[in-house]
């Protein structure tokens, strides 16, 4: 396992989302503003990475028969702790992401990064594991909070960017983001469910169109290789 | 307390529905409902257990987390919760009911992931509802995963005969699907009670 | 046996230890967060009673028959008035709203804190755009006897806007009836 090759599944051919197409319930429910996308991809990003290196640090030592249990109990753990520290210093984000902080502890891809990779790896590899896989989200969760906003809202990066007086970021969910075009003109649809159903299956069916494109490619240039070797003999 | 009821029930099942407004139980919601018979076994599953996780979960919050200023516990304490009951639900239902084990069996192991569960038990929380109050959101909440699985396999087992581009082939098709029922629940929004 | 009992030993264990950590977590955590949801309802009484100072709460038995749909009912140190936390249903769930009501038994402001209204239409009760202001402001001045007619109701809303008037009404009769 290297880490070059980690990080390309971990962002593109293994994406969590996109690939593996596990942990959508958040995906889909809270991408409404950059803020949030941006808010629930790191806290996430931190309890996969945390949960990876303490997995992957105490699998000898726990028992085959209970090993699910003490998973979820990490992962739990770590979630309170996220859940805990954003009540406290972030509460913007926490009253926007609302339950879907504790209900990451039922998130697929953590207990799914457990099962899969920890218990088979080292703690370096679990912990570039984590990061690479949680980059992989926020992403998924970026492209569709971005998609979302400016078309529904016509507005970019919400919650997060100021505008009003000069370009600051703001920490408290305040800012009103930078306007496109004018609220009124938006497809306020999409940032209802509907839009969350919708903008995942688009952005699922580019994946596969790419991902098929790029094997076709590299099967395109397999054959003519085969086929300049054939000439050559 | 009866109009609480009625409201906390309507809302549940059609207007704030756990999958189509909430997206919570997304992932059962996709992988299960191929086919209708299926995806009704699933739904009446999660309404057993969400009514149970609701009635015990309250009861342990309110009896044991709270006066102990433990409620910071709440998210570990649930999800234990709810593994042990879906667990023992399994050999109570094995032993005892054969024939209902053998009917939603394969599906109880899968509820414990579930977000609709831990959701509604979480949620019972913040919105501060009582016994009786969690109790009923708890399995009109699940009414409401029912309808909405067993509507969307319907949907579902037709859209196999569509024709479609290629790349939307699998999971896309099904979320483009559900974005059109999640439409049609939008209706429900803006209903009144009373 | 004995393997159970290794089992439930380990599993307790790692229970406990995670336990103690969230404990020492919470205990970090507990105070920013208590003194920002003080400050939080402090600043929204204060939205509601501009004229309020610091807030005490009043005893539930003073308001009993109101139990139903008030929550709390907070009256202000300096005698400004009392401000009163509601619960109602509106177009779809409750609605959670501080109505400040001033020592004349008027209504002084509406601030609401939670709802679960659809977004574009109901939604504009509570938001911060020039059409929620209007709506909100113009509840200031009036008394109980407020109807639909009185107030600049939001078009398309029609049952979000009935049902924030009737749950003013309401918080002004009860803190009337406090005496």
């Amino acid at each position: 396992m290297n880490i070059k090759n980690q990080f390309k599944e971990g962002l593109i051919t293994n994406n969590p989302v996109l690939v593996q197409q596990i942990g959508m319930c958040a995906t889909m429910a809270i991408t409404t503003s950059l803020f949030n996308g941006l808010g629930m991809g790191l806290s996430v990003l931190i309890i996969l990475t945390c949960c990876n290196v303490v997995v992957s640090m105490i699998r000898k030592i726990i028992p085959e028969e209970i090993r699910l249990a003490i998973f979820v109990v990490v992962i739990a753990g770590f979630v309170t702790i996220v859940d805990l520290l954003l009540q406290a210093f972030i509460p913007a984000l926490s009253e926007a992401l609302g339950v879907f902080i504790p209900l990451i502890v039922v998130n697929c891809i953590i207990i799914g990064r457990a099962e899969a990779f920890c218990q088979k790896n080292t703690v370096a590899a679990s912990f570039f594991d984590g990061i690479f896989q949680g980059l992989g989200y926020t992403l998924v969760l970026l492209a569709m909070s971005i998609v979302r906003e400016l078309l529904g809202k016509g507005t970019f990066g919400g919650g997060l960017i100021d505008v009003s007086n000069g370009f600051h970021l703001t920490m408290d969910g305040s800012g009103a983001g930078i306007t496109i075009f004018s609220g009124e003109y938006g497809a306020k649809v999409l940032t209802m469910p509907f839009g969350g159903f919708l903008t995942l299956g688009v952005l699922i069916a580019l994946m596969q169109y790419a991902l098929k494109k790029s094997a076709k490619k590299k099967e395109l240039a397999a054959r003519a290789a085969e086929e300049e070797k054939e000439v050559e003999e | 307390m009866l109009f609480n009821i009625i409201s906390i029930s309507l809302g549940a099942i059609l207007i704030n529905n756990f999958i189509f407004s909430q997206f919570l139980g997304c992932c059962p919601f996709l992988g299960c409902s191929n086919k209708v018979d299926t995806a009704f076994g699933m739904g009446v599953a999660v309404i057993f257990v969400m009514g149970m996780a609701s009635a015990i979960c309250w009861l342990i919050d309110t009896y044991i987390l709270v006066p102990l200023g433990l409620a910071f516990l709440e998210t570990l304490a649930f999800i234990l919760i709810i593994a042990a009951l879906v667990q023992l639900v399994e050999m109570f239902l094995k032993k005892s009911v054969p024939s209902l084990y053998s009917a939603l069996g394969i599906y109880l192991p899968l509820i414990t992931t579930n977000c609709a569960v831990l959701g509604v038990v979480l949620l019972n929380v913040q919105n501060h509802y009582n016994f009786i109050e969690s109790v009923v959101y708890g399995i009109t909440g699940g009414i409401g995963f029912l309808l909405a699985i067993v509507l969307f396999a319907s949907v579902r087992e037709r859209v196999q005969f569509a024709e479609y581009p290629e790349c939307f082939e699998g999971f896309p098709i099904c979320l483009v699907s559900a974005a059109l029922v999640a439409l049609a629940f939008m209706g429900f929004s803006g209903m009144q009670i009373f | 046996m004995n393997k159970i009992f290794k089992l439930t030993v380990v599993l307790f264990l790692i229970c406990a230890i995670v336990a103690a950590v969230l404990g020492e977590v919470n205990a970090v955590t507990i105070g920013p967060i208590t003194t920002r949801q003080k400050e939080k309802t402090e600043s929204a009484y204060k939205a509601v009673l501009p004229e309020g100072d610091s807030f005490t709460e009043i005893e539930p038995s003073a308001y009993a028959a109101y139990k139903s749909t008030i929550d709390k009912i907070s009256a202000a140190d300096n005698g400004a008035g009392h401000v009163v936390e509601t619960t109602f249903s509106g177009a779809q769930g409750s609605i959670t709203m501080a109505v400040g009501v001033d020592s004349d038994g008027k209504c002084a402001g509406i601030s609401i804190i939670k709802h679960s209204e659809t977004s574009g239409l109901g939604e504009v009760a509570a938001s911060a755009s020039e059409r929620g202001v209007n709506f909100r402001s113009s509840f200031i001045g009036k008394d109980e006897s407020i109807t639909i007619q009185d107030i600049d109701a939001i078009t398309g809303a029609t049952i979000t806007s009935k049902a924030v008037t009737g749950a003013v009404s309401t918080a002004i009769q009860a803190v009337k009836a406090l005496g």
